[in-house]
């Protein structure tokens, strides 16, 4: 850690996990339901499980961004932040908005729109929360000794998230363009400007964990996110084929998507490629693996269980059923819970001065999770096959099919077991860290100060 | 080799392009839509149907145009599947429509909110979706395979009687007549030989009354519709004389 105000990190890096360890609870109420338990149906009926299980995916996620950058942009701008004061407000009132949103989903107090239940005037409190979140970073940047290509893109990728979510917050009485603004935050957040701040996170990550030359990473930064935007913005249209907008969607959205998984299989090329050629053997091994883990799962369940379905004729039988589910996991882990527990992982030593990086616990934590969420999309792709199959290609009643597949979900269940036994490891990793120290001013730089310190 | 600052112009350039192209097409559909999803039909009662399915968030369990969650059936060609009676009867208690299954909320919905929705569904079901939901393409050939049973096949031709429409959009949800319809409850085909006149009469007014506990809803028919289905239910299979 340069920079003591880098510690604020911390506060968002804690949140993020125990809101992660609210979502798996969530999780099991909607994996025992599809079991046919729905024994909380009365108090927490499926929707309300559903609405909480995915808002705090995003909360989660978002506040992991969050540390994350107030942890980056110092260090690439080479100052303190401008205020840990309001740093700290920041997160606070973050903190309050997503409890009062995930005690409203509970009281009916939401709106009926995939992964924007938020109710409008919430989301004004989120406008202003993140404005001040950008004011923050954006002045830190602006007053900073040095622009990187690495912290503009982090910077810009937070900017759009946030300019995209206004067109969530019209409201429109036809069903057809309510769902197709709603993508434009939904799908033009995964398929593009979050991969501008998993990419900017992943090139910080490759600087300094493998010693490669800023430029050559900062150059396949550019090309990344460049072919990101050119497949991303018009494969939204994979969304737009069986919603009511015109038929030209299908070819647009079915040629643009299936371009999609270039830009995953380059982030995935681009880190091993990195890590090789990088001579430098930073210690801390474990945040190099999820960092490297993060670049290729995300391939895999973004990029390939992506292009599974995204073809207009495959689309037509898939179109929100259990297969949407799999490939949903999967990417939402590789590539963004992955990057922000890669970026965890490579913090919590340097704001602790503790080197907990080595031994069996974070190894367990890396192996059970990983190896749970693969298993996890496995069983969701089982049920989700036989659900395309069978109520769709036969036509068999929906609550037949849902009663001869409950049995995937036991499946799954147990996969997810395996996985959230993982996740606490890491969870109970983090807490061994501690808090985060006053005197550890470390330079773990580019220019390789640190000593080949093998702890 | 590739360098810096021709990979940043490769970004910026990219970028640009393909967010203008994204604008012109999104100028197109928003002025294609109202006339795909017949806006000029959506009235009033469409519209606070729509809010009812924002306001309780059905999206939560149910998709429509194949958006939401995979708990519920899929309900933009609801109305068509079902029939409006059917919707009804099912909203006003859903748990008993399928007992013992996978439960719906119990909203407790006045008439007049499942009259908006069931205009909502209606108003959905005609937007053009590029053929979504798409027929059963496997069904012609799994029935083709399967060996008919002429037995079972006349049963319901052999019916003197045409099928009330009661019986076609709610009854068969639950009940199969000629191996056709629901398991929730028995078959049908044979009710004359076990039950007579009266007694059918009496379980369709109040089934409560004759069974506590049964899975079977009061579905508060008619008279008229009573005396309909259970002359018709009299007469399956030639009556009483199999
Ligand atoms: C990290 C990146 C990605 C994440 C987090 C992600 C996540 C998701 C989620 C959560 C859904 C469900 C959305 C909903 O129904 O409301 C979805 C749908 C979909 N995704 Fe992705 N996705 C990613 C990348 C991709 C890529 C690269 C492709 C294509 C190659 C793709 C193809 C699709 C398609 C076709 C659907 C629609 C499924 C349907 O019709 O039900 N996704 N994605
Ligand atoms: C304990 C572990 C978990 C279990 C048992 C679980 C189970 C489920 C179930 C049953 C659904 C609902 C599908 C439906 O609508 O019927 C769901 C939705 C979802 N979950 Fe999980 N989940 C778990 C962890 C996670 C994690 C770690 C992530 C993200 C990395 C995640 C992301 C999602 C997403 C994005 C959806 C919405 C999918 C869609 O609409 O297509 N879940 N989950
Ligand atoms: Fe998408």
């Amino acid at each position: 850690m340069k920079y003591q105000s880098q510690k604020v990190a911390y506060l968002f890096f804690a949140t993020s996990l125990l809101l992660l360890c609210l979502q798996l609870v969530y999780g099991f109420i909607l994996g025992f339901a599809h079991m046919g338990f729905d024994v909380l149906h009365d108090w927490i009926p499926f929707n309300t499980a559903r609405a909480t299980h995915t808002n705090l995916l995003v909360v989660w996620l978002l506040c992991g961004f969050m540390g994350s950058a107030y942890w980056v942009i110092p260090d690439e701008s080479e100052r303190e932040l401008v205020s840990v004061k309001w740093a700290v407000i920041q997160w606070a009132s973050f903190v309050v908005v997503g409890v009062i949103a995930l005690a409203g989903f509970h009281m009916n107090w939401w709106e009926g729109r995939k992964f924007l239940e938020i109710p409008r005037p919430l989301d004004y409190f989120v406008v202003i929360n993140v404005l001040l979140f950008l004011g923050l970073i954006g002045a830190t940047a602006w007053k900073g000794k040095r622009f990187t290509t690495t912290g503009i893109t982090l910077i810009i990728g937070l900017v759009s998230a946030a300019l995209l979510y206004l067109p969530g917050m019209i409201h429109f009485d036809n069903q057809v363009f309510d769902s197709y603004f709603r993508w434009w935050v939904v799908h033009l957040w995964v398929e593009g400007v979050w991969e501008l701040i998993m990419g900017a996170l992943l090139s910080y990550l490759l600087i300094k964990l493998t010693g490669v030359d800023r430029e050559v990473i900062e150059k396949w930064l550019y090309v990344i996110v460049g072919i990101t935007f050119l497949s991303g913005i018009l494969g939204t249209g994979h969304h737009y084929y069986y919603i009511g907008a015109p038929e030209y969607w299908l070819m647009i959205g079915g040629i643009f998507s299936a371009l999609e998984p270039l830009a995953f299989l380059g982030m995935a090329i681009f880190a091993m490629a990195m890590s090789r050629k990088g001579g430098r053997k930073h210690p801390n091994r474990i945040a190099l693996r999820w960092t490297l883990g993060c670049a290729v799962l995300s391939f895999v369940g973004a990029g390939f269980l992506g292009m599974a379905h995204t073809l207009p004729q495959v689309n037509l039988w898939t179109h929100g059923t259990l297969v949407t589910a799999m490939h949903g996991h999967l990417a939402f882990w590789g590539a963004y819970a992955m990057i922000v527990f890669a970026m965890i992982m490579y913090v919590m030593p340097q704001m602790t001065g503790r080197n907990l990086y080595n031994g069996w616990l974070p190894e367990w934590a890396f192996l059970l999770s990983n190896i749970g969420m693969i298993a996890m999309t496995g069983a969701f792709a089982v049920a989700g096959i036989a659900q395309v199959y069978l109520e769709r290609k036969v036509g068999m009643d929906f609550l037949d099919v849902q009663e001869s597949i409950e049995v995937h979900f036991l499946g799954l269940v147990l996969a997810a077991v395996l996985f959230t036994a993982g996740i606490l490891m890491f969870v109970w990793n983090f807490v061994q860290f501690g808090i985060p120290q006053n005197d550890v001013l470390t330079s773990d730089d580019e220019e390789g100060v640190y000593a080949e310190a093998t702890a | 080799m590739l360098s810096k600052s021709s990979a940043r112009l490769f970004f910026i350039g990219g970028t640009t392009f393909f967010s203008l192209t994204f604008l012109a097409l999104t100028w197109d559909t928003v002025s294609q839509v109202p006339e795909r999803s017949n806006a000029h039909e959506m009235n009033e009662s469409v519209t606070r149907g729509h809010d009812i399915w924002n306001d309780n968030n059905c999206m939560g369990c149910h998709t429509i145009l194949g958006e939401g969650a995979y708990y519920a059936p899929e309900l933009t060609k609801v109305v068509e599947r079902r029939g409006e009676p059917w919707i009804r009867v099912f909203l006003k208690d859903p748990q008993a429509m399928f007992p013992g299954r996978r439960k719906m909320v119990q909203y407790n919905f006045t008439e007049d909110q499942i009259t908006d929705l069931i205009e909502f569904f209606k108003w959905i079901q005609n937007i053009d979706a590029n053929g979504f939901p798409p027929e059963p393409d496997l069904a012609p050939k799994v029935q083709n395979a399967m060996v008919s049973d002429p037995s079972v096949a006349g049963a319901t031709s052999g019916t003197a009687h045409v099928m009330p429409e009661m019986m076609k959009t709610i009854c068969i949800s639950c009940h199969a007549v000629g191996g056709k319809g629901g398991k929730v409850g028995p078959a049908l085909d044979d009710v004359a030989q076990r039950y007579s006149r009266t007694e059918l009469d009496r379980w369709l007014a109040d089934p409560q009354g004759v069974k506590p506990g049964t899975g079977m809803p009061d579905l508060k028919l008619s008279d008229e519709v009573r005396r309909e289905l259970v002359e018709y239910l009299l007469n399956l299979n030639g009556g009483g004389n199999q």
